[in-house]
């Protein structure tokens, strides 16, 4: 029987693997990931809130660190599409820290899952299980290094709700915090310089190292930082940085580094304030600006699950 | 790709537009609690068309909505190209409505059960019929047209191609033969 | 014992190159060295070197052979079969065993059993503190008579200064050496890789080469405060090199080591997070490896150590937090130093020999090995001409992979003979196409 040619608009650009960071992905490419997201939000204000996208698909997450909100926003977005949901965590007895990498993914790959969604304390763990496994590989954080489905949802979420927002060229971001420990920091330096913004760090001298990201600015002030800035993006505080001898007591690093009204005000006046969660309240953020209008905080966190159905879709459509 | 023949003109797809205007109508005894949508991409400006018709005729102008089906497709393996996703827009409620799903052309009938599922989802219509432009045979599922412009049966090797305003410079549908 | 007969080599030794000649052996030492030494030998073997570089088995003060208690790594037959395989023909073996060799019995033990092997000579390194816990010194004086040559907690830094103190003026006192591994734990602090601008990006615990620096100084100081002769091990960066040969221009007697990877590896190759690249002190920068090169060249480097450090593949192929730290190079590290630094000009092959020979000889004050009549007939014969790809699965080391996998080398030892027998040997088709050593 000869094939039947059906016509399917498609995008030029070359099919993506895997998502371990933004290495080989073009601000266009996710350009067409935030729109796809678009219609998954939509998906998920029906009556029916599912489609068969992936339906026989196999959505393994593989996280050897615990996170229960990734993990679940996951499996959300493959239960969204009709795919099935393996979950291995870290802690059961299906992984064990001793054992090598190589044999736990050999292991857990008899399952044949079509993907994996995995999260691990060291660097690079994701690069190294692409060698190990026909599936494709999605990083949900790889030690400090990075977490780009994060970076998606928060540059989506900009796009969203920046008032009048006409692309990322010349929109700055300030990210304040613990930069050193953070992968959220990185991807995000990552993605917003691809989709042509800027981006300032900020924190305390001993968790901002110059060479975290030499081609962007870095200031110990964070009322230097927020100047100007279309988006303040405030990380969690670990308290294990003060027993570990990097930083002085919260009282000390909330009299300095706390988003507060009157330090917002020196902010773009549409300025986002953005969170990656879960949040130190008044720690990172002084309360009436973590509830206040400019704060986008919770629909970050509400973006996580069209991002990952886009991320999901894009990687998995048709390579069966 | 060769070009065969033109199957339509604008002008005979003018005159079938306007008779399965009229078919709608007829079936549906008027325009009330009607709603057409057109699956992306030439069945939108089909459906845009056939409501133009139908407020013409009837003086009510029925609902009108997008449908993207590519999140319910059966026939996306090995493919070698990122698919589009686009917005469907149905912006009014399904429930009780008489719904007329319009495409350009009516092959192997998996577009229709893609969006079928799709109309589903969205709510419970009262009734569902569709309306095509051309209906080229080969069925792969028992699936048929409730409206009809032409009917050409074609060969596996050919292209059935339907050009309509605005996505296309021109009104006409082609019949085209793929290379070997 | 046999009489063998090594028939047109280019010898070349720390004495000087003594051109194409032959050498005889008889009863594990140097019979004869001369173009007419062979006249009236009797030799039960003869070997066609046919113009290969015979010269002295190297010497390793720097190597860990895994026995006893991590024999699923190495043990001292494949260690030292290994070690023949490179070239070598004494290693140092390091102290951070299962349980560590604190005890004279475990040297007298490790000494008796690498004695039968036939391969490569076996030069026990003792550990510094019981169970190197770093608190309490170990008997030295039962320890070297036991056989034991340099003392060492290699594997894991003395920080109690007054401990290291003690064992400096206590080993002084019997000629021992004593060997260090200079990091601060604290400022090391959990690093994986070398602290730079590499690890930021990837977002790896960085070990700052402030962490060496600062203890190289600490133990160097040791070596002033108390004469004794400190070898520091594997120096990596270029301020601790810079103070190693501050003191040594006070004349201080401080010796150090470099190692193979450190000296063609940079924190580069961990880019692709392969945790083979994971040692210890880390794989520095590019302006470090060009520093260490360039203090060879000016002399302030005494030997060259491997810090062979074999794993299992399993332990390697682990995360890049959990990967233990150390890769195997005994076997090729000869090959890759004469490849990347000797053959494109950087280094004469007589300075690699020296780091090699003379140099590890007199941080241990033993003599200089010589090609010479009434010498131990410990050589090595090089093949400086043909190329050969790394192929770990011809390893005598249980340690089957390698960084280096793959890449095209010269300066293959065909043959090594260790008190006259052959400790290694490699099949290789002479150019008449008969197969000789």
């Amino acid at each position: 029987m000869a094939t039947v040619r059906v016509e399917i608009p498609s995008s030029p650009t070359p099919r993506k693997r895997h998502l371990l960071d933004f290495e080989g992905w073009s601000a266009d490419d996710v350009g067409a990931l935030f729109d796809t997201a678009d219609v998954m939000a939509q998906v998920l204000t029906r009556a029916i809130k599912r489609v068969p996208a992936l339906q026989g698909f196999t959505v393994g997450t593989l996280f050897f660190e615990d996170s229960t909100r990734t993990r679940l926003s996951f499996e959300r977005a493959a239960r969204a599409q009709s795919a099935d949901v393996i979950s291995f965590a870290a802690g059961g007895s299906s992984l064990s820290k001793g054992e090598s990498l190589k044999d736990t993914l050999q292991t857990i790959d008899q399952m044949q899952a079509d993907v994996y969604v995995v999260r691990h304390p060291a660097a690079g763990a994701p690069h190294q299980l692409t060698h190990w496994t026909e599936a494709a590989v999605i990083n949900a954080g790889d030690g400090r290094r990075a977490h780009p489905t994060q970076a998606l949802l928060d540059a989506y979420t900009f796009r969203q709700r920046f008032a009048g927002f006409d692309g990322f060229t010349g929109k700055r971001l300030a990210v304040v915090g613990d930069i050193m420990h953070s992968r959220v920091a990185r991807s995000n330096v990552e993605l917003w310089r691809k989709l042509g913004g800027e981006v300032v760090l900020c924190g305390p001298a001993p968790l901002l190292p110059p060479e975290v990201a030499p081609q962007v600015r870095h200031t110990y002030r964070l009322e230097e930082a927020v100047e100007g800035a279309h988006a303040v993006m405030t990380l969690r505080l670990q308290l294990e940085r003060m027993s570990a001898g990097l930083l002085p007591s919260p009282a000390e690093y909330v009299s300095r580094y706390q988003l507060t009204e009157r330090v917002l005000q020196r902010a773009h006046p549409d300025a986002l304030v953005m969170h990656p969660g879960p949040l130190n309240r008044d720690v990172e953020v002084a309360t009436e600006v973590a509830d206040g209008p400019r704060s986008v905080i919770r629909d970050q966190v509400a973006n996580g699950v069209p991002i990952r159905m886009a991320v999901l879709y894009t990687l998995l459509v048709g390579t069966r | 790709m060769k070009l065969k023949s033109r199957l339509m003109s604008a002008e005979e797809m003018s005159r079938a537009l306007r008779r399965i205007a009229h078919e709608i109508i007829e079936r549906n005894k008027g325009a009330q609690d009607l709603a057409l949508v057109g699956i992306h991409t030439r069945g939108v400006p089909l459906a845009e068309r056939l409501a133009a018709l139908i407020r013409d005729i009837e003086g009510e102008t029925p609902e009108v909505g997008k449908l993207d089906i590519t999140l319910y497709r059966d026939d996306l393996t090995e493919i070698a190209l990122q698919p589009v996703v686009r917005k469907t827009e149905v912006s009014f409620d399904v429930h009780g409505k008489s719904m007329v799903l319009c495409d350009d052309v009516l092959f192997t009938g998996r577009t229709a059960r893609a969006a079928l599922d799709a109309l589903v989802d969205m709510g419970r219509p009262a009734v569902i019929q569709y309306a095509v432009l051309v209906d080229r045979g080969h069925r792969e599922l028992p699936i048929r047209a409730d409206f009809v412009g032409k009917n050409v049966p074609t060969s596996r090797v050919e292209l059935v191609k339907v050009k309509l305003r605005p996505v296309d410079d021109e009104d006409a549908v082609d019949l085209y033969e793929l290379e070997a | 014992m046999s009489r063998l007969l090594v028939k047109d080599a280019w010898l070349v030794d720390g004495a000087g190159d003594h051109g194409r000649a032959d050498v005889t052996i008889e009863d594990g030492v140097i019979r004869g060295v001369g173009t007419d030494a062979a006249a009236g030998f009797r030799a039960a073997r003869t070997v066609e070197a046919a113009g290969r570089l015979l010269t002295p088995a190297f010497l390793d003060l720097h190597a860990h052979l895994r026995e006893p208690g991590q024999e699923v790594k190495e043990d001292l037959a494949s260690g030292l079969a290994a070690a023949a395989a490179g070239g070598f023909g004494t290693v140092v073996s390091m102290a951070n065993t299962e349980p560590p060799v604190d005890e004279p019995g475990l040297v007298t033990s490790l000494v008796r059993k690498a004695a039968g092997l036939g391969r490569a000579r076996l030069r026990p390194a003792a550990a510094l503190s019981h169970g190197l816990r770093g608190e309490v010194l170990t008997d030295f004086a039962a320890l070297q008579a036991a056989g034991a040559v340099m003392i060492t907690d290699d594997g894991i830094p003395v920080t109690n200064g007054r401990l290291m103190r003690s064992a400096c003026q206590y080993a002084a006192d019997l000629g021992l050496v004593v060997q260090t591994h200079s990091e601060d734990p604290s400022l090391r602090a959990g690093g994986v890789m070398n602290e730079g601008a590499v690890s930021q990006a990837l977002g790896l615990p960085g070990n700052p080469d402030a962490a060496e620096a600062v203890m190289v100084f600490r133990d160097c100081e040791m070596a002033r405060l108390t004469g004794a002769r400190v070898h520091i091990a594997h120096v990596t960066c270029m301020r601790a090199m810079q103070v190693v040969e501050q003191f040594k221009g006070m004349g201080v007697p401080v010796t150090c080591e470099v190692t193979p990877h450190h000296l063609t590896l940079s924190d580069a190759a961990l880019s692709g997070f392969d945790p083979v690249f994971k040692v210890a002190p880390p794989l520095r920068s590019d302006a470090d490896v060009a520093y260490l090169r360039e203090a060879i060249k000016r002399g302030v480097v005494d030997s060259i150590g491997t810090d062979h450090a074999p794993h299992t593949r399993a332990e390697k192929e682990r995360d890049l937090l959990s990967a233990p730290f150390g890769l195997p190079n005994i076997e090729v590290a000869f090959p890759l130093l004469y490849t990347e630094l000797v053959v494109p000009g950087t280094l004469p092959v007589a300075e690699l020999l020296r780091l090699l020979q003379d140099g590890p000889a007199a941080v241990m004050g033993w003599p200089a090995p010589r090609l010479a009549v009434g010498a131990p007939a410990d050589v090595t014969l090089l093949d400086l001409e043909s190329e050969r790809p790394v192929d770990p699965e011809t390893f005598l080391s249980k340690a089957r992979f390698s960084p280096w996998t793959g890449r095209a080398l010269r300066g293959w030892p065909t043959l090594t003979l260790v008190a006259g027998e052959v400790a290694f040997e490699r099949q290789v088709p002479d150019r008449s196409g008969a197969a000789s050593g």
